[in-house]
Order: structure tokens, then C-alpha cells, then sequence
């Protein structure tokens, strides 16, 4: 066991870039691209290079990772299933 | 270290046909998915299906699961032969490598050794760099540790090669320091403090998702906390300035007269703080004091003779 002592850095708003995002992730730039294109999440930014994205968009990204892997979903199916679990993340924390 | 048997965890026979295994494992994940699940050990056994399922569906780990688990029983004490996966060629798994992590010492043991593509590159040699893998953890504060900042110690299995490439999970513990200000589903991140480089790369990142636990009175939604401000019948009739403790401050709060259950008002600026603080919201209760005395009972009679009040005349309209 091995003991240290590290500073947490909180990642500010849209601070992610695309190849952070896609390292997060443990997938390849171009999944990332295809869904931003696609519409299933959002960049801040105009261009790929310029692109910065929020905790809330990595934490997403992975849940429609792990469920088109762990169903075979298509993108489509899984952002929709992604949309209904943010909302039910809510309505759980108004219990 | 137990023998895991994946057939048992799928609920599948040895001999299942591939669409009969992902059949199940599919069934299964619908069951136990985290997200979804309200199973109590919903991530435990999710993990399970998951290392079962990267182990059987795929046919050149199950053929050498099949040889190294001939003969054992699910519980029982395994020691794999040395050199058994001579002659074995694996390829991807299809889970992230911070994903096997989370596997099994049984499925470190038995399937470590392979690593996965990088690793696979990474011992061809050549000049192969990368980064390491980052790595996701949950980090669970209570409310207040959003105004005072917090340390927080967190557990972490890392998955750690010998000279031979066996691979092993070894136990890890950091001491993090939490900056006030977070909120919730925030991500925190831990600088190299992931899977390490390959080839002399950079180790990638620990990214803590920042998650509060449930509080009787309040809840953070993104930077704004919201807590049930309990009032009398006649401060909210008639107006009152009342004391709120709220997390990180405590303020007095003028209610409005006429005030009623389900109102909800904001005090700008004293939710999470930060470069934009959130906002508190007072969630608004009327409570009945009891009438189990002569002089309570008396006063609500008063009331009802006085007031000529029908709380249901508003619904009586409508219906008719």
C-alpha cells in the first residue's frame, strides 16, 4: 500500500479538448466527432481543433460509450437512453 | 485466489452456443445495469457479467478459459499452470483498460498477461509511445465539503506488470485534497495519477466525478442548493423574518405574508460558491402546530368560526 498526498484540480466549465474528451473516454477522436456532428453532444467551439468540452458532456459520452458497448446500441438508441437517465439522475436527487 | 466460473455468472451451460451466451449476458445487463438497476449490489454483479462476458464472448479467451479451468469447481482455490497460455495469441478485449481493472485477481491472473492491443504493441518493441489510460473514480462529499473544501481518502486497485508480464492488481490509496467550490457531477482531475505510459509516455489521469451524499433538508442541484425551510401558519400569513441554517451560512430570510406550502424563493449568490456562485432556494412548509392542548384546540376553533375559510371551494367551482 502505498500512500500519497494529491491536490485535486477541478476542471472548470468547457475545459475538456477533443482528444482529452476522447482519452476519457478510452475510444478514438473520430467516435467523438461523429456524435458531436450527429447532435448527440455538444462542443463548445466552431471548429474540431477548437473544441472544449464540460464534465457533464464526459460523464454523458461515457454512459453512451458503456451502453453501445454493453447492448450493441446503436448511437441513436443510446443518447436517447442517455437523455432518459439524466432525467431520472433527477428526479431520483428530489426524492 | 477462487476460480471464477463466468458459465455459472451468465447462467449459461459449458457447451452454449455464442448466441445462447449473448443472449443471456444481454438479459442480464438489462437487469444489473447501474444505472437502471434497483438490485442492491447492481454494480458488483454488473462487473461480474461484464468480466464473464469479455472472457466468453470472445472464442480465443474462451478456449483458453475452457483449458486453464478444466476440472475446477466456482469457489475453488486456482492456481494456473505455469506457461499455460503459451501458444495463445490474444487480441482486444473490447473493454477499456480501466475497465479490466476492475476485473477480477481471478481474471488478472488468467488474462493479464495478454494486455490487451497496447500492450501487445508495447512488447513488439520498436519505438511505441504512448500515454496511460485515464482512469474514473467516484468521490462521494457531503454538502458542506463544497464550502470548506475536503480531504478524502480514496481506494484504487491498479493493475501493475512484473518483469514477465504477469499481471497483477495491487491496492493503492491517495490522500486527495478537494477544493471548496465543486459541485455536483463535476469532475475533479488528478494529474498522472492514472494507468502509467507506455514507452516511456506520459501516465494518464484519475478523474474523480464528484457525487453528494443525501441530505433529511437539502440538495444540490449543479451549483444550487435547495433546502425545505419549515414555517408556522401565521408566518406565512402574516409575513415574518425567520433564521435559516443553510450550508456554508446563516441568514435570516423575510417571508412575505401570504406565503404558502410549495412557495419557493431564492437568495441569490449563497448556494455552492465559485467564479458564479449558485443560489440557495427555500422550499416553503407550512406546519399545523398539533392541537393536543385546550388553548390549541380553542385557538383553531377560533379559526374555523372566524375566517369562514373552505380550502377546497377553488375545486368545488371548477367541478361545477
Amino acid at each position: 500500500m502505498s500512500h500519497d498526498v494529491v491536490v485535486g484540480i477541478v476542471m472548470e466549465d468547457a475545459c475538456l479538448t477533443l482528444d482529452q474528451l476522447a482519452a476519457a473516454c478510452a475510444v478514438e477522436p473520430d467516435w467523438v466527432v461523429t456524435r458531436v456532428t450527429e447532435g448527440f453532444f455538444t462542443a463548445q467551439g466552431s471548429a474540431a481543433g477548437e473544441w472544449r468540452f464540460t464534465s457533464a458532456t464526459l460523464r454523458r459520452a461515457r454512459r453512451m460509450r458503456a451502453l453501445e458497448r454493453d447492448f450493441e446500441a446503436v448511437p441513436e438508441l443510446a443518447a436517447l437512453v442517455a437523455d432518459l437517465l439524466d432525467e431520472l439522475d433527477g428526479l431520483r436527487s428530489r426524492r | 485466489m477462487e476460480f471464477k466460473d463466468y458459465y455459472q455468472v451468465l447462467g449459461v451451460a459449458r457447451d452454449a452456443p455464442a448466441d445462447e451466451i449473448k443472449k443471456s449476458y444481454r438479459k442480464l445487463a438489462r437487469k444489473y445495469h447501474p444505472d437502471v438497476s434497483k438490485e442492491a449490489d447492481a454494480s458488483a454483479r454488473m462487473k461480474e457479467i461484464n468480466e464473464a462476458w469479455a472472457v466468453l464472448q470472445d472464442p480465443e479467451k474462451r478456449a483458453a478459459y475452457d483449458q486453464v479451468g478444466k476440472g475446477y469447481q466456482p469457489g475453488q482455490e486456482f492456481r494456473p499452470p505455469p506457461d499455460w497460455d503459451a501458444g495463445f495469441e490474444f487480441s482486444e478485449s473490447g473493454f477499456a483498460p480501466d475497465e479490466n481493472a476492475d476485473f477480477s485477481d481471478f481474471f488478472a491472473q488468467v488474462f493479464g498477461r495478454m494486455g490487451g492491443a497496447r500492450g501487445a504493441r508495447f512488447r513488439q518493441g520498436g519505438n511505441f509511445q504512448a500515454r496511460g489510460d485515464d482512469h474514473h473514480a467516484k468521490v462521494m462529499l457531503d454538502i458542506e465539503d463544497a464550502f470548506t473544501g475536503a480531504e478524502r481518502q480514496i481506494g484504487l486497485r491498479v493493475p501493475k506488470a512484473d518483469d514477465q508480464g504477469h499481471v497483477t492488481l495491487e491496492n493503492r490509496t491517495l490522500n486527495v485534497k478537494i477544493p471548496k467550490g465543486v459541485h455536483a457531477g463535476q469532475m475533479i482531475r488528478l494529474a498522472g495519477q492514472g494507468g502509467p505510459g507506455h514507452g516511456g509516455g506520459p501516465a494518464g489521469d484519475l478523474l474523480l466525478e464528484v457525487q453528494f451524499n443525501s441530505h433529511d433538508r437539502y440538495r444540490v442541484e449543479g451549483r444550487d442548493i435547495h433546502v425545505r425551510l419549515p414555517i408556522a401558519p401565521w408566518e406565512g400569513a402574516l409575513g415574518a423574518v425567520v433564521p435559516v441554517q443553510a450550508p456554508g451560512a446563516n441568514l435570516e430570510v423575510r417571508i412575505p405574508p401570504g406565503a404558502q406550502s410549495g412557495r419557493q424563493m431564492r437568495v441569490r449568490g449563497k448556494g455552492i460558491p465559485g467564479s458564479t456562485p449558485g443560489d440557495l432556494y427555500l422550499d416553503l412548509q407550512v406546519v399545523l402546530p398539533p392541537a393536543d392542548k385546550p388553548e390549541a384546540r380553542a385557538a383553531y376553533e377560533t379559526m374555523a368560526r372566524e375566517l369562514a375559510f373552505d380550502p377546497r371551494a377553488e375545486a368545488a367551482r371548477s367541478a361545477t
